[in-house]
């Protein structure tokens, strides 16, 4: 494989490298100076799997939860325009429009095809990032001035005691659902999986550790903007990972069509909680993902190697999302998606991706 | 969104440019500074608005933006009103409203698509907000600098005996102290003229205002006239806590004529003491309000002659004849008013001069509120065609 050059590099081909790059395309960055690297050239690939494993057909996110680098337009405006209708907008402006599944997906492949992506992935998953003199060289590619990480979530969580039972799978996985489901979890992935198994006719039984919070986004909204952002940006380091544990806790939106076929299955013995798991035909672990930059190996590695800061399983980053001790006048090194919530509480969502790569372009365009 | 309160004024501010250029715009087509005063009412209303939201509201969603319009359009208006800033209703509500559409677009669609990190910086506008922040105070502060340059040059006069008639001839505010006075009266030749604190003794009319508009006489004194006090022909004018008193045969107080298509003129707080009439408009559009008016011949306030009046809050006292008259096809809104001691007057026979706090006639049309008419001999006559109609709360 012959190396790839120019000055900015994506480490990561998913949904938050894909914004970065349109992002950078909006600003000017030319697509030949960018490159991306990842295993697989379809941004939505890892997404599409998750979704379809889940059975979700709706996005949690709203109208602007789409891989543009700008909030407007957004997905109702684009749903609007094709139905020649206003109630998207309508429910937009009343935070009740959630975009289908099918339409963020055309959506993104939309982009990816006129934003020549493909052309610009280099199919390969990056295992070190070296500091050099004027950047970063990526397992031997490169140097590149501006690198940004965005490699994802590190591997599906499944609790240590159900690992070796043979009735376990992980919701992101392919399944159908037994007579008999417990779902363990209490996040949006749970909650789905509770409708669905009900759907599919099984009884489900639903193990959580604590009660979900409800709340129509991962978190609530003031942390997507500055108004939230800056207290907890300035918060000590000890009091930022304690507030993102909390802020991170399971959750899934309010509203009837969660509530309403839980009430009926519950009112017929079909639905109920419990502790712990019991004797379900099949275990459905709706657990996430795996926490913390340590199971990351590039960047457990990249913290070993320059000592970089860490609080709790946290990566320390600059509010920026940039890595403070591989960042200066002449070089970058930024972090999107998951890994980045140190910086951006919010940092796994569309909505986070745009944060991590409205900064990263200001990097880039200045430096 | 969830704004920073620097997002907000910011946003605020890049809202306000656009009714802020279009009242500047308008100021200089009209030569009228209403535009500017309620653009400058808006902004002020708005921002502070803002610092109470700011605590308020820290999550704004979309729809929200309508009943905070409703708030805020009540506010302006109630602000403006209190102000007394004189504003017409309809570009009033044009202005507010093409600002808040203004709002809407640039919040949603605009800036975001301009400033790509304005979502997360919570409305916030980088480096162009404190210039847009400068630009608007410029604007205001130059506006400011026209509105002063442009005040007519003030004239005063001091606590002395001037001989007239004085004629004034240019735009001015003519200031007098106590002890200022003119004698032969003032004739105004000139629109945009302000008098205060004069007194004027003496002259046929005390003073004579004819043809102009934008007059205002606050704090005058008239005596002595011998044909009106104040004596208003085809001008718009307001007068405001004035004292007139005259004696003389056929001498009038007040007396606003022929301005029906000149707008509303306007006395207020005003004594008057004697004449034939104490107040009278012919063929006016006229605001009489808060007045005091006593010892007058044939009638103390008189709406007449196809007139729009409106009568409210006043105070008449021994007058001989009739108290308040609507007549001659005038339309009135008559409300609020004390009239008592008014006298019959039998000299001609006439039956409309049977002493009535109140006379409607010859087709007139009046509008009656509460009206203490009591101490009188008749409290409410109607005559000729006339159209009495009580109106209660």
């Amino acid at each position: 494989m012959k190396p790839a050059a120019g000055s900015v590099a994506i480490v990561g081909g998913g949904l938050a490298g894909f914004v970065a790059y349109l992002t950078l395309l909006r600003g000017g960055v030319a697509a030949e100076e960018i490159a991306v690297f990842s295993p697989e050239t379809d941004p939505a690939g890892a997404w599409r799997r998750r979704a379809a494993a889940i059975g979700q057909t709706r996005m949690r996110s709203e109208s602007d939860g789409h891989c543009l680098p700008t909030s407007f337009p957004g997905l109702a405006v684009r749903e609007a325009r094709r139905r020649r209708s206003l109630r998207p907008l309508v429910a937009s402006v009343r935070d009740r429009y959630h975009p289908s599944v099918a339409d963020f997906l055309a959506h993104v492949e939309e982009l990816r095809s006129r934003s020549a992506w493909s052309d610009r992935v280099v199919l390969t998953r990056i295992a070190a990032v070296s500091p050099v003199a004027e950047g970063f060289e990526l397992d031997g590619h490169g140097p590149f001035r501006h690198v940004l990480l965005a490699a994802g979530h590190p591997g599906h969580a499944v609790p240590d005691e159900l690992r070796d039972d043979p009735r376990t799978i992980h919701a992101y996985e392919s399944h159908r659902y037994a007579e008999s489901v417990c779902v363990v979890g209490a996040g949006m992935a749970a909650a789905t999986e509770w409708l669905n198994a009900l759907a599919a006719g099984s009884t489900v039984i639903s193990v959580r550790r604590r009660e979900p919070v409800r709340r129509p986004l991962n978190l609530p909204r003031p942390y997507l903007t500055k108004r939230g952002l800056a207290p907890f940006q300035r918060a000590a380091a000890g009091v930022r990972a304690a507030l993102l544990r909390e802020l991170l806790a399971p959750s899934y939106p309010p509203g009837r069509e969660w509530d309403a076929p839980l009430d009926a299955a519950a009112s017929t013995g079909r639905f109920r909680v419990e502790p712990a798991v019991n004797g379900a035909d099949q275990i459905v672990c709706a657990t996430g993902f795996l926490r913390g930059f340590r199971h990351d190996p590039l960047l457990a590695r990249l913290v070993d190697e320059h000592g970089l800061e860490t609080a709790d399983r946290w990566l320390v980053l600059a509010p920026d999302s940039t890595v403070p001790a591989l960042t200066d006048a002449r070089r970058t090194l930024a972090v999107a998606g998951v890994a980045a919530q140190y910086a951006f509480p919010a940092a796994d969502t569309l909505a986070g991706a745009r944060y991590a790569a409205h900064a990263f372009l200001h990097r880039c365009r200045t430096r | 969104m969830s704004y920073t309160l620097r997002g907000r004024l910011e946003t605020r501010l890049a809202a306000l440019v656009l009714p802020l250029a279009a009242a500047a715009l308008l100021a200089l087509t009209l030569r009228t500074w209403w535009p500017v005063e309620l653009a400058g009412v808006m902004a002020g209303v708005l921002l502070a608005l803002d610092l109470v939201y700011d605590r308020a509201i820290p999550y704004q969603p979309g729809w929200v933006a309508l009943p905070l319009g409703c708030l805020e359009l009540g506010l302006v208006t109630a602000a403006v009103t209190a102000l007394g800033l004189h504003v017409p209703l309809l570009a009033a509500l044009g202005l507010f409203g093409a600002g808040w559409l203004a709002a809407q677009l640039l919040g949603h669609a605009l800036l975001p698509l301009w400033r790509l990190s304005y979502a997360e910086d919570g409305g916030e506008l980088g480096r162009a907000g404190p210039v847009l922040g400068l630009g608007v105070a410029v604007l205001f502060a130059a506006a400011g600098g026209v509105w002063r340059a442009s005040l007519p040059p003030t004239v005063h006069l001091g606590a002395r005996v001037y001989p007239g008639p004085l004629v004034v001839d240019r735009r001015e505010r003519l200031v007098g102290t106590t002890g200022t006075v003119v004698l032969g009266g003032i004739v105004v030749r000139h629109s945009d003229v302000t008098i205060s604190r004069v007194h004027v003794r003496g002259g046929q009319n005390g003073i004579d205002v004819e043809g102009v508009d934008g007059v205002v006489l606050k704090h005058v004194t008239v005596s002595g006239a011998t044909l009106d006090g104040i004596h208003v022909r085809r001008a718009a004018i307001r007068i405001e806590d004035c004292s007139v008193e005259v004696s003389a045969p056929y001498a009038q107080g007040i007396d606003i004529s022929f301005n029906a298509d000149r707008g509303e003129s306007v006395v207020r707080g005003c004594t008057v003491v004697g004449g034939l009439q104490g107040i009278v408009t012919h063929s006016s559009n006229v605001m009489l309000s808060h007045n005091w008016v006593e010892r007058t011949r044939l009638q103390a306030i008189d709406v007449d002659e196809m007139s729009t009046g409106t009568v409210m809050d006043n105070t008449v006292r021994d007058a001989n004849g009739v108290g308040i008259n609507c007549g001659d096809r005038s339309m009135c809104m008559i409300e609020g008013n004390r009239v008592s001691g008014t006298r019959p007057d039998s000299a001609g026979g006439n039956r409309m001069r049977a002493g009535y706090g109140l006379l409607v006639e010859f087709w007139a049309e009046a509008e009656v509120g509460e009206n203490d008419l009591a101490d009188n001999p008749a409290r409410v006559g109607s005559f000729l065609g006339s159209d009495v109609r009580y109106v209660r709360d």
